[in-house]
């Protein structure tokens, strides 16, 4: 029944993200890009893509930080659009999108104050979705409990932030472990929003979430090996979701090394064939090791670009403004890929992206 | 078979109209390197070849001359920047274009003279903008220090004043307890009272010939745990400060703030701020350092504020004098600024079209080839070939602006490539054939309908929008845009009114054609209009309400049109609907006739005989035995008098037959007609033998070509012949070309594949679209009438239910009335009655154009002649 009034809130917007994501940048483009010799070359050929308008104006040895910046720009602006003529329920969903980058933001924002970054400096560096009112004020808070207590109490992120108060200090796994609660709390609660919203959102978004879930299941599971986290903080971390969701979860909280966890996914048809010949040990820093071998991470990026595709393929749904987002977001970061490639002339490396048409 | 009329066409006198598309020609141009640049110039000027593309395999950044278009996209850049520079210091731009600059003479050296005054003027604005900014980020400091010093010293005073006056003389202890209310939302001040207050009351003991509030402010101020900072934050950060320092100070602080009135502007964006003045009174050092690293998160600029009067009003003093001081030097800045700003405005809009048609040049250049030395470019594209000759004598005029003495080459190449289609317009034609090409382009060669658009679509209108007075206001407002076309070419820039500008043509003529058939109907904004004396009389005695009243019939007939007589007959209807519905059907099989006609002069065209013998013949045989005999009888029953007597008084016609019966019953019940229906002598036979030639014509056009194509391709395979797979290399014409490289280009002629099925399923399809569609098309034309009919009854509609009554009034409103009942009608007469009404005619008169007219005989596959034109160029610039 959903589909029925579907478009009267949301068709307009549909439209708009389906014509966003039919400005992505395609292979045949990705093809010239990674041609190019010089930056130069690639803000030509950038000029003809959406990102256009937004490069024309900057002086012509460009940078790579300056371009990262300029497509953010592009992203951001395209997603306010949407968010200016968003009604319920989409206008609450692409809330729910920006909370993801607010956990980014805050923890950014705490670590960068740990190690007595100017504030200044870090506010620049953080997502401009993730922004909100009294986030600046961090920068004062020493205790988990001021934290609270003093900014997070009034941002969309309190309810999440309840089950980190139990951390004493603010130290580098204190963070992490933060932001891991965050992140888990955050998607334990979009997949019961997104549930809410009954079909066909509910179904999509839970397909892409569950992956989500996985994804960062396997990463805590990675990360944490030789670090004091214990194995019951671990498990405390997977979010409560996914295909791996239970059983696999409490088997990958006692794992003590890659073997063990390559084993455990082998069991399952999606994963199986993503960790064929990949070398897990390489893969644990996240990002790609040597030319052509493609890392865990890259495999994860790959099926996450592959599932927000598909979400494509359905109508009258929201789950499209979730999926243009992260696709638009891949594509930055292979755009940013390939400029670092050229500008640091690493040519062998450069077809390392991730392609998304 | 492929299509080789193109070739063939060469022979042919070169004329230029608007039947056919332009006889093109490939040309190959070998341009020596230093003339190229003059050479696309004066091409884009004159903006007669369409240019192809010779390097598509090569990607855009590694073609030749792709540093320069980097370059002039440099400084098309810094171009945008001082013209966003001028906007924003509101420096207007000259309209002034500098012809001799911009037009066809400058070379290399002068462009590189505008670039080093564009790089100079974009380096001195600069600087200045930066210096400005700089002086703007002091004088906003010192503005808002010197609101801070005055909303603080304000503050004080209000604090102290409403605690001061009641303790003035009763000791400290007072003021303390007074202050407490004036501070609810100070718990700070309130509790600190205790602890600290005493040593405040010996201090200010020792102060004794101050002013309370001076001694309040001082005596917070310089005691060691209660201090304050102020500063300036953006007023809608002010709740979220409050709120953050509130909780992260516990409760222990005092905010109090200020708006300031009048907005900020903010260097940054450039645009007016609000802000507000605020003061946090916060207890110890610490969480004074917390407050002060909060508020400066948050994005405040805090301010050193004295804590005494005093010195706050030096401060003050001085704030002002160096706030005046930077005004002057800001002004003398902004002064500066705008005068090399306003040396920029008038030249920016040449520039800018220099720069435009320049990058546009070297786009252009990039399409075309080296030669194996590298000395000369060769470029290829199509022209009109009528054209040749201007194109070479632009050529020339380039040769000798470069100051060379080798020439460039021109010379056309045999092709079988599909050549664009260039359809020579004017003014008044270009309206009507953007209207064909919205349907499709003509391909080259084949018959263009826009010749007739140009006519049948303004009468197609004008036969539903039949009214002299709409018509005339209609034509009057489109002479006017016409009358004043360059006065008003603004119009096309509004998007909305774009349609209307470039169609005035096509709105004037269907005007015209509204007055007239307005005339035929006799119709003046639904009023009869009595030119000439009516055939009918009325008689005198007028009867009574209800009564049935007959007109008499007087000797003559109306010399043109309706009489007036039948308006407001009550069977006024019946007669004008029975008269338009005719001449729906006779116009509408006039029109499809002519476009099933058109076929001939494509056949002959392209030379295909079998097109006109057995597809044109027998659509032509098929329409005119059912609808060509349905005209003639349309007309039969017009024109006799069909209640005449003879000499003994009796009917010589037994009564008007029905043609919808007629019609029906010659498909029905053939060679039969009923008595009562009978028209002339020798119908039933006549019909039973229409009928029999329209049958036989369906198996004609559905058997005889594919089966006439098949005996030729098998004829064409038992010879030998078949199946060449046949290149045809582009050859020059020109051989005595020392050292020009000929590019040599295999065109792949699309493989003679013979399909029978498919032809006979193409054949079939067409066959009974054919058949089918005279029927609909004919009915479709009925929209004519319905239109018309709608047209004239929502017209009178409105003329009796807005204006008509206040004529009929009586009293001395009556002109009120009028007044008021005439703005009404007159408003949605123009509204409704031409705007609305006039668009939904437009749609009919186009439907009927498209679907009824061009399938007949119209492919419309060509693809349009796109030379390459600054205009064109600067037209699209302008648009963005």
């Amino acid at each position: 029944m959903n589909e029925i009034h579907f478009n009267v809130d949301a068709g307009y917007l549909e439209g708009i993200v389906r014509g966003y994501r039919d400005g992505l940048i395609t292979a045949p483009q990705y093809l010239n890009l990674t041609q190019c010799e010089t930056m130069d070359d690639l803000k030509l050929q950038l000029a003809t893509t959406d990102y256009g308008s937004f490069l024309q104006n900057e002086p012509s040895p460009i940078s790579t930080s300056t371009l990262a910046a300029r497509c953010t720009d592009a992203l951001v602006a395209e997603f306010q659009y949407l968010q200016q003529n968003a009604a319920e329920p989409i206008s609450r969903f692409l809330d729910y999108i920006t909370y993801g980058y607010m956990i980014d933001n805050v923890v950014l924002l705490i670590t960068g104050t740990l190690h007595e970054r100017d504030t200044h400096d870090l506010l620049e560096k953080c997502h401009p979705l993730g922004l909100f009112d009294s986030m600046p004020a961090l920068c004062v808070a020493t205790t988990v409990q001021d934290l609270y207590s003093t900014v997070m109490v009034d941002s969309p992120l309190a309810g999440y932030f309840r089950e980190c108060l139990s951390a004493e200090d603010l130290n580098e796994l204190n963070i992490e472990i933060i932001r891991n609660t965050l992140y888990k709390a955050y998607l334990e609660d979009f997949y019961a929003y997104c549930r809410g919203l009954g079909e066909p959102t509910a179904s999509i978004m839970a397909e892409i979430l569950s992956f989500e879930a996985d994804r960062r299941t396997v990463n805590i599971t990675i990360n944490s090996f030789g670090t004091e986290l214990s194995k019951d903080d671990r498990a405390k971390l997977y979010p409560r979701l996914g295909s791996m969701y239970p059983e696999a979860q409490t088997r990958l909280a006692r794992v003590d090394d890659m073997d063990q966890v390559k084993a455990i996914l082998e069991q399952y048809g999606e994963y199986k064939n993503m960790i064929v010949g990949v070398s897990l040990s390489a893969s644990a820093a996240g990002s790609g090791g040597g030319s052509g071998v493609l890392s865990l991470e890259d495999r994860f990026f790959g099926k996450e670009v592959q599932l927000n595709k598909d979400s494509f393929e359905q109508q009258f749904h929201c789950s499209v403004f979730y999926s243009w987002l992260r696709l638009k977001e891949q594509e930055i970061r292979n755009v940013v890929w390939i400029a670092e490639c050229i500008s640091q002339q690493q040519k062998d490396k450069i077809s390392n992206y991730t392609p998304i048409y | 078979m492929p299509s080789r009329g193109w070739g063939m066409m060469r022979g042919r006198p070169k004329t230029t109209t608007i039947f056919r598309s332009e006889v093109m020609s490939l040309v190959q141009l070998y341009i020596p390197s230093d003339v190229a640049r003059y050479a696309v110039l004066q091409l884009g000027e004159i903006g007669l070849v369409q240019f192809r593309d010779l390097n598509v395999e090569v990607s855009a950044f590694q073609r030749s001359f792709v540093n320069d278009v980097r370059r002039f996209d440099e400084i098309e850049r810094k171009l945008r920047y001082l013209h966003s520079q001028l906007e924003r210091s509101g420096v207007d731009v000259y309209e002034f274009l500098d012809d001799g600059f911009a037009g066809s003479s400058r070379g290399p050296r002068d462009i590189d003279e505008m670039e080093e005054r564009i790089n100079a003027h974009d380096d001195r604005v600069l600087k200045l903008t930066a210096a400005f900014k700089n002086l703007q980020l002091k004088h906003l400091e010192l503005l808002e220090n010197k609101y801070v010093l005055e909303e603080v010293s304000s503050l004080f005073s209000e604090m102290a004043g409403r605690g001061g006056a009641p303790g003035a003389q009763g000791g400290r202890a007072s003021v303390a307890t007074g202050g407490a209310p004036g501070l609810d939302a100070a718990p700070l001040l309130t509790r600190t009272d205790t602890s600290s207050r005493r040593s405040i009351g010996s201090l200010d003991a020792a102060r004794a010939g101050d002013t309370d509030f001076d001694i309040e402010a001082g005596g917070v101020g310089r005691d060691i745990n209660v201090g304050f900072i102020a500063g300036v934050i953006q007023r809608e950060r002010i709740a979220t400060l409050e709120r953050v320092l509130w909780r992260s100070l516990r409760g222990n602080m005092f905010l109090n703030y200020v708006d300031i009135e009048d907005p900020i502007r903010d260097p940054k964006s450039d645009g007016p701020v609000y802000k507000s003045a605020f003061i946090v009174f916060a207890h110890g050092a610490s969480l004074r350092d917390r407050a002060t690293k909060i508020a400066e998160s948050l994005g405040a600029t805090l301010y050193q504020v004295d804590s005494s009067a005093e010195r706050r009003q030096e401060d003050l003093i001085d704030t002002m004098s160096r706030l005046d001081d930077l005004q002057q030097i800001l002004e003398n800045n902004a002064v500066a600024r705008v005068n090399e700003l306003t040396g920029v405005a008038e030249q920016i809009n040449t520039w800018f079209t220099v720069v435009r048609k320049e990058k546009a040049i070297y786009h252009t250049l990039n399409l075309f080839n080296y030669d194996a030395n590298r000395n000369c470019l060769i470029a290829e594209g199509w022209c009109a070939t009528s054209d040749i000759l201007a194109i070479q004598s632009a050529l020339h005029v380039a040769t000798e602006n470069a100051g060379s003495n080798v020439p460039t080459v021109l010379q056309e190449l045999r092709t079988t490539k599909e050549p664009p289609t260039f359809v020579r317009t004017n003014r008044f034609t270009d309206g009507f054939q953007n209207i064909v090409d919205a349907y499709g382009v003509p391909k080259a060669g084949e018959v263009n309908p826009g010749l007739f658009t140009c006519i049948t679509f303004p009468f197609l209108f004008a036969l539903m929008f039949g009214d002299l007075g709409h018509g005339a206001l209609m034509t009057l407002s489109a002479a006017l845009l016409c009358a004043y076309e360059k006065r008003l070419a603004w119009l096309a820039k509004s998007e909305s009114l774009r349609m209307f500008y470039s169609g005035r043509y096509i709105v004037l003529l269907m005007g015209v054609f509204s007055m007239f058939t307005g005339l035929i109907y006799n119709d003046i904004f639904s009023r009869a209009m009595s030119f000439f004396p009516s055939g009918w009389a009325w008689p005198a005695d007028q009867g009574g309400e209800g009564v049935t009243v007959e007109a008499a019939r007087l000797g003559g007939v109306y010399p043109i049109g309706i009489d007036p007589a039948w308006h407001h007959a009550s069977n006024s209807l019946l007669f004008t609907n029975s008269y338009k519905m005719k001449m729906s059907i006779v116009l509408g099989v006039i029109h499809m006739t002519l476009g099933i006609c058109l076929q001939v002069p494509n056949a002959l065209h392209f030379r295909k005989r079998i097109n006109i013998v057995h597809v044109f013949v027998p659509q032509i045989i098929f329409l005119c035995s059912i609808f060509g005999y349905l005209v003639f009888a349309i007309v039969l029953k017009w024109s006799t008098d069909w209640y005449a007597r003879d000499a003994g008084g009796e009917l010589t016609h037994i009564g008007p037959p029905s043609l919808l019966n007629m019609l029906i019953y010659m498909f029905l019940s053939p060679g039969k007609v009923s008595d009562s229906e009978k028209m002339f002598r020798g119908q039933a036979a006549l019909q039973g033998f229409l009928l029999l030639t329209a049958l036989v014509c369906v198996p004609w056009m559905l058997l005889v070509k594919p089966l006439i194509l098949r005996r030729e391709h098998q004829k064409i395979v038992s010879e030998g012949y078949g199946r060449i797979s046949s290149h045809v290399r582009v050859s020059t014409e020109g051989e005595g070309l020392g050292g020009a490289v000929i590019v040599a280009e295999q065109e792949e002629m699309e493989e003679d594949d013979f399909d029978f099925a498919d032809i006979m399923i193409n054949q079939t399809i067409h066959t009974i679209e054919f058949c089918l569609n005279s029927i609909s098309n004919t009915a479709s034309y009925l929209r004519l009438w319905a239109l018309s009919l709608a047209h004239a009854q929502l017209s009178e509609v409105l003329w009796t239910m807005t204006f008509l009554p206040t004529l009929k009034m009586s009293g001395s409103l009556q002109p009120v009335a009028i007044m008021c009942g005439f703005a009404v009608w007159f408003v949605l007469t123009v509204g409704i009655l031409i705007g609305m009404e006039g668009l939904s005619a437009f749609l009919h008169a186009l439907r009927l154009h498209w679907v009824e007219f061009n399938n007949k005989f119209y492919d419309g596959t060509g693809v349009k002649f796109e030379p390459f034109s600054f205009k064109a160029v600067l037209d699209e610039a302008d648009e963005q």
